[in-house]
């Protein structure tokens, strides 16, 4: 479908969102597959038919975003799968391989979509990765090109084997990564609405530390108005007024009561406590995702540094349904891929030195994962020849990065460690030093902006083992970085909208047409020895925050930077001047200010409040419509679509759900897919049929699979029409008003 | 064991020695690069990452209103206690023994020569450090005081995530 046609059915943002939409879908559509591929009985009916209905899937929703690219590539795989399903090929190693190839491509074409010259040249790429096993368009096939073709290797004995074992193993260790979890049956969800509920639980629980101080303030006026009452009865005791002594009485009984209430008041803050607690605890666990994921892509990064360096390696897996948090995952993954290359390319030896030395010829890499209160711990382990600590020594001396004496008394695992440092890891050294370390700084340096840490072990002839210790949530911002006396401090830089240089002695500073406060933070910031006066001109960072603006003056600007908050906990949260603290990738506590603070050091006596949230404005209804589709990027095409003529529209991601759906609610239209997991379209409209109360429902069918037979059944259950994927605006609305409006 | 011995550590601080009970001691760490808080109160000497968490550093003399201690520094020896689930490091210039030694009165035990070793308490430091920190903000969030006494934790822009860690929103 031409880009103007789509434009004509969407507006160019509401594209943009679909088809980011899509690329999440087809991440996890792609990672399905690949899965598939890789998992026990890869080569199954059932697998191959199962790759090949994401696959189509993946087609119908690329049609309807307008992809076309990767609606013809798509299409190409899922016949080079027919051909398998057919029987007309076997699955081989060589087509596992393939396949997993085919589909790395195409993820990357789709994210390539900011520059279309790299997609259309990584879609090419797909092309010839395809060519020897599909069919392509006619002027799209390359020509064939040796180095194309699969890849394979010769083993001693002449016998045709896999590169790379992962296949093979991953699914004798783990026949769970054939992905019998079924994604579809999970509910999507953007990270954002769930960090807005964790944010708002997170200020339920402001609330309550209030309540609770309220609670103990009250504890304490009770206390004395106990005391003001029996100060009053020891007066009264030699007075002998009767009137007096009856409101002591009272005045007890109202001490006692309030005692009483005060007392309640705080068992129920202690309960509201522990349901708080629950709330995080789940609120945490919505963001938590199991390692399958990343061990998939670890095994397909290993997959292509074997290819690269012709290195045969074993990788076996274990712990993938260990769960942590997305960004864990997501900032990990390219620390733990530089490991695994690492060991590939200087841990493992060549298979003939392997042989000498008695090792297997084939190499392992074992990645394990596992929970450890509230740590995963992840392990890297290779057989390959380990850290050579002795001559690493006499290096670290030679280099002049250690003195004779320290080098004397250091233990191995320090002597190991000192890979970590800068420059001892570098790449010229790397060979010489021990065959490791290209870029250990920067994976240790990513492990603890995490606030995590890794170690390294290794026996020299055995083999090197990596231990990283994760926290299993983490908080990831952006602040901006700033030196005031030496020390590093940071600001949310969802707050900062400037940096800009001032007069020192200036009390308020122009910004944008208005003169705004200046806080000279060299002041308030003020630690034991410092000294005074900086230079007469300073960089300062603009801070907006609540509709109020205010320059901070800072010694030194550093820069923008994405930090892991940490809470300051019992001892340091009190002092009203910061709002959490970081670990900088040296290790070092870097502590993060309050703009709320900033701002009421401004503005004294300015009170704050949170702009009024506009109620949204609900459209007018011509009727409810439920929209059926395992595709989420159609059904919230379908869902624009319908919502512009003025439908209310729920939306279902299988039969089973669509049916429950209709059960509880009447809708004036169904429009449904035909190919959807647990209970498809026909069955589906099977079903509505049967029922009285939907007997009578206008169904309409989009289907990418329209044939005569689909037809006939279609008019057999009395649906209003058929649209053929992709689904366009002018279609639907042709079928839905055909009789006219 | 009978009542009147203790498990301690004894250390010296300031070229006095002094003891502290080890129930309340989970181990002798070289404190990390220490960071110094601007406006925390004169018990409260700087923060630093120990294996990723932060812990507070602890003024002992500040907090037992007996002066104030040298700053802490990196590789600085320190007693990290817990005490109620909060950490801190309590600053110390030498590490001397553990040993188990007999209470004396008021406060002390004996050492091996039976000369009285007072016993510094923890948990009372750490109270006292929680309980100076909470006046420098005040206790009333409605209090006019100065800078800002409104709770530094309240309002949209702070989110909190779960297990320890704050987000800024």
């Amino acid at each position: 479908m031409a880009e103007r046609d789509l434009l004509a059915d969407f507006d160019p943002d509401e594209l943009a969102m679909l088809r980011q939409l899509f690329r999440d879908e087809a991440h996890e559509a792609l990672e399905q597959v690949t899965a598939r591929a890789q998992g026990a009985g890869a080569g199954s009916l059932e697998a191959v038919l199962e790759m090949m209905r994401t696959t189509h899937t993946l087609k119908g929703a690329a049609g309807t975003v307008g992809l076309d690219a990767v609606v013809e590539l798509t299409h190409a795989l899922e016949g080079a799968l027919a051909a398998v399903r057919n029987g007309q090929r076997p699955w081989t190693p060589a087509f596992a391989d393939a396949v997993v190839e085919i589909v790395d491509g195409l993820r990357a074409h789709i994210d390539a979509h900011a520059d279309p010259a790299v997609a259309a040249a990584l879609a090419n790429r797909v092309r010839e990765l395809l060519a020897p096993w599909a069919e392509l368009p006619r002027g799209r096939r390359p020509p064939r090109d040796d180095d194309t073709g699969p890849t394979r290797a010769l083993d001693g004995d002449g016998t045709v084997v896999d590169e790379v074992d992962a296949t093979a193993t991953g699914g004798v260790t783990n026949p769970d990564l054939s992905g019998s979890h079924d994604a579809r049956t999970l509910l999507r969800v953007e990270p954002e609405r769930v960090d807005e509920l964790m944010s708002a639980a997170g200020e339920l629980l402001f609330d309550r530390n209030r309540i609770e101080r309220r609670v103990q303030l009250l504890r304490t006026l009770t206390r004395d108005l106990g005391r003001v009452r029996q100060e009053l009865r020891d007066q009264l005791a030699g007075a002998g007024s009767p009137a007096l002594g009856a409101i002591e009485g009272q005045i007890a009984t109202l001490s006692t009561q309030l005692a009483q209430t005060s007392a309640a008041l705080l068992d129920e803050t202690e309960a509201m406590r522990r349901t708080l607690g629950d709330l995080q605890r789940g609120l945490t666990r919505v963001r938590m995702q199991t390692a399958r994921a990343l061990f998939a892509q670890l095994a397909r990064a290993l997959r292509a540094a074997s290819r690269a360096t012709g290195a045969k390696v074993e990788l076996r897996t274990r712990g993938e349904d260990t769960e942590f948090d997305k960004t864990v995952a997501e900032k990990v993954t390219d620390p733990l891929i530089q490991i695994l290359r690492n060991a590939v390319a200087h841990g493992i030896e060549p298979p003939a030195e392997r042989v000498l030395r008695g090792k297997a010829a084939t190499g392992v890499i074992q990645i394990a994962a596992r929970a450890e209160g509230n740590l995963v711990v992840v392990e890297i382990a290779d057989d390959g020849r380990g850290v050579d600590v002795k001559k690493l020594r006499e290096r670290l001396v030679e280099r002049g990065r250690w003195t004779a004496a320290r080098a004397a008394l250091a233990s191995d695992d320090e002597v190991v460690a000192a890979l970590f440092d800068p420059g001892v890891s570098s790449r010229d050294e790397a060979d010489e030093l021990a065959g490791r370390g290209v870029g250990l700084d920067l994976v240790r340096e990513t492990i603890a902006r995490l606030g995590g840490e890794i170690r390294m072990s290794s026996t020299p002839g055995k083999g090197t083992t990596f231990t990283l210790r994760l926290p299993v949530s983490t908080a990831v911002t952006h602040a901006m970085l700033f030196k005031v006396h030496g020390q590093v401090y940071a600001l949310p830089n969802a707050q900062v909208i400037d940096v800009i240089t001032v007069d020192a002695a200036s009390a308020t500073w122009p910004v944008g047409g208005e003169r705004v406060p200046v806080v000279e933070l060299s002041r308030l910031l003020a630690t034991p020895g410092a000294t005074g006066d900086g230079p007469a001109r300073r960089p300062a960072v603009v801070v907006a925050y609540a509709d109020k603006r205010l320059v901070c003056s800072v010694d030194k600007v550093i820069g923008p930077r994405e930090i892991v908050v940490k809470q300051l906990g019992p001892l340091l949260a009190p002092l009203p001047l910061y709002a959490g603290a970081t670990i900088s990738g040296s290790g070092k506590v870097q502590l993060i200010l309050d703009p709320a603070a900033l701002v009421r050091t401004a503005y004294p006596g300015h009170t704050l409040t949170d702009p009024a949230i506009a109620e949204p404005v609900r459209a007018s209804l011509s009727g409810r419509a439920l929209v059926v589709d395992d595709s989420r990027a159609i059904r919230e095409a379908l869902m624009s679509m319908l919502a512009r003529e003025g439908w209310i529209v729920d939306t279902a991601e299988d039969g089973v759900r669509a049916w429950g759906l209709a059960q509880e609610l009447h809708y004036d239209l169904i429009v449904t897919d035909l190919e959807m997991p647990r209970l498809g379209g026909l069955e589906l409209i099977g079903k509505l049929r049967a029922d009285r109360r939907t007997a009578q429902t206008p169904i309409v069918i989009v289907s990418s699979r329209v044939s005569p037979e689909h037809r006939r059944r279609a008019r057999e259950l009395g649906v209003r029409g058929l649209i053929a994927k992709p689904v366009t605006r002018r279609k639907l609305l042709e079928v839905l008003y055909a009789d006219g409006r | 064991m009978p009542d009147d011995l203790k498990n301690v550590i004894v250390f010296t601080l300031a070229g006095v020695r002094s003891a502290a009970e080890l129930r309340w001691v989970r181990e002798v760490i070289s404190l990390g690069f220490v960071t110094s808080v601007p406006t925390a109160p004169p018990g409260i000497a700087g923060a630093f990452n120990l294996r990723g968490h932060l812990v507070p550093v602890l003024d002992i003399a500040a907090l037992a209103r007996a002066g104030h201690g040298a700053s802490p520094r990196q590789g600085d020896s320190a007693l990290l206690v817990e005490i109620d689930g909060v950490s801190a490091a309590l600053r110390v210039d030498k590490v001397e023994e553990v040993a188990t030694l007999p209470a004396a009165d008021a406060g002390a035990v004996l050492d091996g020569r039976g000369r009285p070793v007072p016993l510094i308490d923890p948990a009372a430091l750490v109270r006292q450090a929680i309980a100076d920190a909470n006046a420098v903000r005040g206790d009333d969030d409605d209090a006019p005081a100065q800078p800002t006494p409104r709770d530094p934790t309240t309002g949209a822009r702070v989110r909190l995530a779960f297990d320890g860690d704050t987000t800024l929103g």
